[in-house]
C-alpha cells in the first residue's frame, strides 16, 4: 500500500492539515445529517481525505466495505435508448463515481444515478439516517448540461440523498449548483504543514530524517501534499538511510514539459512549432491533461522570461486555457499559445538584441 | 416479362420509323435516309422489341416514354405542390402545357445532330473518328483485332452523338448494347422461378459473346451489298469489387482482340472529384486496359463555349424563343462544356420567361458578391476562366485535397495593391492581402463536401509547412484562427449532435459553416508570407491517431483506477495520470502485478514510448494512403 493511502487520516480527529475544517465537519457527525457539500481546492490538498473521514464517522465502518462495480445504465432519452457503462464504488451508505468519465453523456448519468438512489432509499430500523451519500468527483469537468440537470435533481431528491461534490476549481461549477451546497474550501497546505505531515509519517515508519530533508521535499512538491508524500516514498525506495542532500527525481512528464520550454526558447519558427506539436502529442497520448501541460509550460517559461513579458504571456496562457475549455481539441489551443509565445518572444529578442 | 434478346439491330432509318410521324416537321427533311430501304424490314419485323430497346437511338421511343412520364407526373403533382411555387409553375409548363406537342419533346432529341456538320465537337475530332471508322469499315475481313476505338471524355461532350451522326452519314448500321431492364429483387422474390436474376455484367458478357461468335447476323445474307455495321458500346456495366472488374476487363479485351466489326466503346470520364467511389468505377484503369488490348483512343475535350453558344443560338432561332444573348452566354459558360446540359438548361429557361430574368438577376448579384469578397472589384469573371455558378450551371466539385491545396498554397495576385485602393474603405497596411486567385473560400468548401472537422484537422496538420520559416507571427495568426474554429465546432459537438437529433440542427449547421469559414479564411489570411511553393505532401492529421491512442490508454487507466487498497475511494483521473503513474515507476507496488503490465508505456522519457510512437507513425503513413483513397 502506498504511504499516501496507508497514512491517510481515517477520522476527522486525526486530520493534521485542515484542523479547522475538520472541526466544523464534526458538527455534522453530531447532527447525523448534512447539507449538500461542495469541496473545492487545489489537487493534493486533502479534499477526498476529509470527505472519506466525514462519511466514515457518520456511518461507521460499514462505509469501508466498498465494492466496485461497472454498472450499466439504461438511458432513455425519449428519442432513443442506449446503454451507458460507468464504474462506481458503493457501500450500503454511499456511492462514489466520476460522472465526467462518461464524457458528453454525463448528464444522463447524473440524473439516472440519483433517481435510482432515490428509489432504493435505505430505511433504518429507527427511521433515522434515511439517506445515502453520493460522492461525485471532478464536478468541474461536468458539462454545462450535466450541471444543470444536477441542479434540478439535487432539489427533487434532496430528501433521500446528500450530494458531496468535489472539484478543483469552484469557478467551473455553475452558480446554481454552488448556491445549493455548503461550500468548503480546502486550501493547499503550507510547506510547514507538509513538513509536519512528513515528519509524522517518518516517525510512523521509523525513519531517520536528516535536517532539512522534509523541507526540501515540501518545496519540491509545490504545496501538493499527495505529491510530497509520494516524493518521500520515492526517496525511501531509492536510498535509505537518506543522504543529506538527496532530492527526489522530478516527474517525468514535468521534465518533458520543461524540455519543451527550452526548445521553445531556443528557436522560434514554424518548423520548431511543428516539432513542439509532436512533443505535445506524446504527452497527450499518455493522457496528461492539457490544462496541466499548459500550466506547467507556463511556469517553466516564466522562469526564464524577462519580467516585461510576463504579464502578456500570462494573459495569453489564460486566454488559451479558456479556449481549450470551450473547444474540443486541446492541441489546437496549446499550439496557438506556443505560437503566440514564440511571436512575442521573437519580437522581444529582436528589439533587445537587434 | 420475359427476357428480351440482348441484341438489337437498330438501323439508322428505324429512327424515322419510330419518330418520323411526329418529328419530321421539326427536323430538316433528310433525303438520305429514305435511300436505305433495305434495313427497314428487320426493324418492322420486330417493332415492339426495337421500340422498347433503343435508348438514345429512337426519338419515338423516347417520346413514348415521356408520355407515360407525364401521366405519372400528373398523379404526383399534388405532392409537388408542396414545393416552391416556382417549381410547380415550371412543372406545369413542362407537363400540363405539354399538350402542345411541339414543346413537349426534349430539345436534346429534337435537335440531335444529324450530320457531322451539326456537331458541336471540334471538327478535327469528328474527322478523326470518321476517318477511323471509314478505314476500318473498308478494311478486308478476316483480320482480327485493331478494330476498336475508345472514346473518352466528360459527360455530355457528344461522344455517342458523334458516332451516331457519322454512322448515319456513311450509311452504316449501329448496333448497340442496350441496358436490359433489371430484374428487381422484389420481383425475383415474389415472382415464380421463371425469372432468373441476371446481373448486368452477365448480360453484357452474353452480348459480347454473341457478337463475337455470330459476327453480327452475318450481314451478307441480307443482300449482295455488304452492310456496314458499327458496334457502339455506350453503357458499360458498373462493376464493384476487383473480381467483377476483372471479369469485365476480360470480356472487353476479348472483344477488342477478336472483333471483326468496328467497335466503338464510349467511356464517360467522371470528373475527378466524383471518383469518391474509386473502387467501384475506375475509368482510368479500364481505359488503360482497353488501350493495352489494342484499342485506339480518341479523347473528347469539353465542348468550347463558342460552339455551345452557336448551337444554342441556332436552337433559339428555330424555336423563335426570345432569349437574350446574355442568357445564352450564361448557359454556355456555366455548363462546363456539357452540351447536353446546356441544351437542357436552355429549354428549361425558355419554358417560363419570367425565370430568365430572375436567373440573370441572381447570377449578377452572385458575381457582384464575389467581387467584393475577394477584394477584387469588378473582377472579370469570364476572363479568369472560372465557372460562374449561376442557377443554370452545373455544380463543379472538388476533391477535399484539391480544396486543401488551394487553401494551403494560398495563391494570390501579385499586383493587387492598386486595386485595393479603389475599394471603399482602406485597411491598415498589415491587414492588407492581395486578392485571392481562387473562388470564395466558402464556395470551395461547399464544393469539397468535406466535413468541417476534417477540413480543420487537415489544415491544422499541414499549414505549418506552408508558412515561411521566419514568419512566426503568421503562424500565430493561423493558429489562433484554427483555435477559434475549434471552439465554434465544439459549440456544436458533432458527437452530441448525433444524440440529440431533435434539437436545433440548424443553428449547429450554421456554426459548422462559420467554423469552416473561419478556419479556411484564417489560414488564407494568416499566411501572409507563404513559403516558396514547392512540393508538399499533405499528411493525414495525426490528431486522429493521437486521439485514438488517447482513448485506449485512458480506458486502460480507468480500468485499473479503482485500487481496492486505496483508502480514498476512487482517484481522480487527472491525479492518477499526473501523480500516481509517474511515481509508480520508482515505487514498485508490492500488491499487484497488473501494474507492471507491459502494454503500458511510461510517459515521455522511456524508450518504450518513443518506439511505440514510431511504430504508430509508420502506421499513420499507411493510413494516410488509405484515407486519400477514401476521400
Amino acid at each position: 500500500m502506498l504511504w499516501v493511502d496507508k497514512h491517510r487520516p481515517k477520522t476527522l480527529d486525526k486530520v493534521i492539515v485542515h484542523e479547522q475544517v475538520a472541526q466544523n465537519l464534526k458538527k455534522f457527525v453530531a447532527e447525523q445529517d448534512c447539507p449538500h457539500l461542495l469541496f473545492y481546492g487545489p489537487p493534493g490538498s486533502g479534499k477526498k481525505t476529509l470527505i472519506m473521514a466525514l462519511i466514515k464517522q457518520m456511518f461507521g465502518a460499514g462505509v469501508e466495505k466498498v465494492k466496485m462495480e461497472n454498472k450499466t445504465w439504461k438511458i432513455d432519452t425519449g428519442t432513443r435508448t442506449f446503454d451507458l457503462e460507468l464504474a462506481m464504488l458503493s457501500s450500503s451508505h454511499h456511492v462514489e463515481m466520476n460522472p465526467s468519465d462518461a464524457g458528453f453523456q454525463d448528464r444522463y448519468v447524473v440524473q439516472e444515478v440519483i433517481k435510482e438512489m432515490a428509489k432504493s432509499r435505505p430505511i433504518d430500523a429507527k427511521g433515522k439516517r434515511a439517506f445515502k451519500v453520493l460522492v461525485l468527483n471532478e464536478v468541474d469537468k461536468l458539462s454545462r448540461e450535466a450541471q444543470h440537470s444536477l441542479r434540478r435533481t439535487m432539489e427533487k431528491y434532496s430528501a433521500s440523498c446528500r450530494l458531496i461534490l468535489c472539484c478543483n476549481s469552484s469557478s467551473k461549477v455553475t452558480e446554481a449548483v454552488r448556491s445549493r451546497c455548503l461550500n468548503v474550501r480546502v486550501n493547499a497546505p503550507t510547506e510547514d504543514q507538509i513538513v509536519q505531515v512528513l515528519e509524522f509519517i517518518g516517525k510512523k515508519e521509523n525513519l531517520q530524517l536528516p535536517f532539512g530533508f522534509a523541507a526540501r521535499i515540501a518545496a519540491q512538491s509545490n504545496r501538493n501534499l499527495r505529491r510530497a508524500i509520494l516524493f518521500f516514498e520515492t526517496c525511501k525506495v531509492q536510498q535509505y538511510p537518506f543522504s543529506a542532500n538527496q532530492v527526489a527525481p522530478p516527474l517525468d512528464w514535468e521534465q518533458y514539459v520543461s524540455e519543451i520550454a527550452t526548445e521553445i526558447l531556443s528557436e522560434q519558427s514554424p518548423k520548431r512549432l511543428y516539432s513542439v506539436r509532436q512533443k505535445f502529442y506524446e504527452l497527450l497520448v499518455n493522457c496528461i491533461p492539457p490544462e496541466s501541460i499548459l500550466k506547467k509550460l507556463l511556469t517553466e517559461l516564466m522562469k526564464k522570461l524577462d519580467s516585461d513579458l510576463k504579464h502578456e504571456v500570462c494573459h495569453w496562457a489564460a486566454h488559451y486555457e479558456h479556449k481549450m475549455r470551450l473547444g474540443s481539441k486541446a492541441i489546437f489551443h496549446l499550439e496557438a499559445f506556443v505560437a503566440k509565445f514564440m511571436s512575442i518572444y521573437k519580437e522581444f529578442l529582436c528589439a533587445a538584441f537587434g | 416479362m420475359g427476357k428480351r434478346p440482348p441484341l438489337v439491330v437498330l438501323s439508322s432509318s428505324s429512327d424515322d420509323d419510330g419518330g418520323g410521324g411526329r418529328c419530321t416537321a421539326s427536323r430538316g427533311p433528310s433525303t438520305r435516309r429514305t435511300r436505305t430501304p433495305a434495313t427497314a424490314p428487320p426493324a418492322k419485323q420486330a417493332p415492339s422489341s426495337s421500340r422498347k430497346k433503343p435508348r438514345r437511338g429512337s426519338s419515338g421511343g423516347r417520346g413514348r416514354r415521356r408520355a407515360s412520364g407525364i401521366a405519372l407526373s400528373g398523379s404526383l403533382k399534388d405532392e409537388f405542390d408542396m414545393l416552391t411555387e416556382d417549381f410547380s409553375e415550371c412543372l406545369n409548363d413542362l407537363g400540363v402545357s405539354g399538350s402542345m406537342r411541339q414543346t413537349e419533346e426534349l430539345w436534346i432529341d429534337k435537335y440531335k445532330p444529324l450530320s457531322s456538320g451539326e456537331l458541336a465537337v471540334h471538327k478535327k475530332k469528328v474527322e478523326d473518328v470518321k476517318n477511323w471508322l471509314e478505314e476500318k469499315l473498308k478494311a478486308p475481313k478476316g483480320t482480327f483485332g485493331g478494330r476498336s476505338l475508345v472514346l473518352t471524355g466528360q459527360a455530355g461532350v457528344g461522344k455517342s452523338a458523334t458516332v451516331k451522326a457519322i454512322a448515319a452519314e456513311i450509311g452504316a448500321d449501329l448496333c448497340e448494347w442496350t441496358t436490359p431492364v433489371p430484374t428487381l429483387w422484389a420481383e425475383l422474390v415474389h415472382a415464380n422461378s421463371e425469372l432468373e436474376y441476371v446481373s448486368k455484367l452477365e448480360e453484357f458478357e452474353n452480348f459480347v459473346n454473341k457478337i463475337r461468335k455470330y459476327s453480327l447476323l452475318s450481314p451478307t445474307s441480307i443482300g449482295s451489298q455488304r452492310k456496314l455495321i458499327i458496334i457502339l458500346i455506350d453503357d458499360i456495366p458498373v462493376t464493384s469489387g476487383k473480381a467483377s472488374f476483372a471479369r469485365l476487363g476480360k470480356c472487353l479485351t476479348g472483344l477488342i482482340q477478336s472483333t471483326q466489326i468496328p467497335t466503338v466503346i464510349s467511356l464517360t470520364h467522371h470528373h475527378k472529384n466524383e471518383a469518391n467511389d474509386t473502387a467501384t468505377w475506375n475509368t482510368e484503369e479500364l481505359e488503360s486496359l482497353l488501350q493495352g488490348a489494342g484499342a485506339h483512343k480518341i479523347v473528347f475535350n469539353p465542348v468550347t463555349v463558342s460552339s455551345i453558344k452557336k448551337i444554342l443560338l441556332r436552337i433559339c432561332k428555330q424555336e423563335s424563343s426570345g432569349t437574350t444573348e446574355e442568357l445564352v452566354h450564361q448557359i454556355a459558360t456555366s455548363c462546363g462544356g456539357d452540351i447536353r446540359h446546356a441544351i437542357m438548361s436552355l429549354q428549361y429557361y425558355c419554358l417560363n420567361p419570367r425565370r430568365l430574368d430572375s436567373a440573370l438577376a441572381i447570377s449578377a448579384s452572385l458575381s457582384e458578391l464575389k467581387g467584393h469578397a475577394t477584394l477584387a472589384p469588378a473582377q472579370d469573371c469570364y476572363g479568369l476562366g472560372s465557372v460562374i455558378h449561376s442557377p443554370c450551371g452545373r455544380d463543379e466539385t472538388l476533391t477535399l485535397f484539391h480544396a486543401l491545396g488551394k487553401f494551403l498554397h494560398n495563391k494570390r495576385e501579385t499586383h493587387g495593391d492598386v486595386n485595393i485602393d479603389l475599394d471603399s474603405f482602406s485597411f491598415k497596411e498589415q491587414l492588407r492581402r492581395n486578392p485571392l486567385k481562387m473562388d470564395v473560400p466558402e464556395m470551395i468548401l461547399s464544393q469539397a463536401h468535406g466535413e468541417v472537422r476534417t477540413v480543420a484537422d487537415f489544415l491544422h496538420e499541414n499549414v505549418v509547412d506552408f508558412i515561411d520559416d521566419d514568419a512566426v507571427d503568421d503562424a500565430w495568426v493561423v493558429m489562433s484562427y484554427l483555435s477559434e474554429a475549434d471552439c465554434l465546432l465544439a459549440g456544436s459537438p458533432i458527437a452530441s449532435a448525433r444524440w440529440t437529433v431533435n434539437e436545433s440542427n440548424e443553428s449547429e449547421n450554421m456554426s459548422q459553416l462559420i467554423a469552416a469559414s473561419v478556419a479556411a479564411r484564417g489560414v488564407l489570411f494568416g499566411n501572409a508570407h507563404p513559403s516558396p511553393s514547392r512540393w508538399h505532401t499533405i499528411r493525414s492529421p495525426k490528431v486522429w491517431q493521437i486521439e485514438r491512442t488517447f482513448r485506449s490508454t485512458k480506458g486502460l487507466i480507468l480500468k485499473e483506477r479503482f485500487d481496492p487498497s486505496s483508502t480514498s475511494g476512487s482517484r481522480n483521473f487527472s491525479v492518477v495520470v499526473t501523480d500516481f503513474r509517474p511515481f509508480e515507476r520508482w515505487i514498485s507496488p508490492h500488491n499487484d502485478m497488473t501494474r507492471n503490465n507491459p502494454s503500458r508505456h511510461d510517459v515521455a522519457g522511456g524508450p518504450n514510448s518513443i518506439d511505440m510512437l514510431d511504430a504508430e507513425g509508420n502506421n499513420s503513413e499507411e493510413e494516410e494512403e488509405d484515407e486519400i483513397e477514401e476521400w
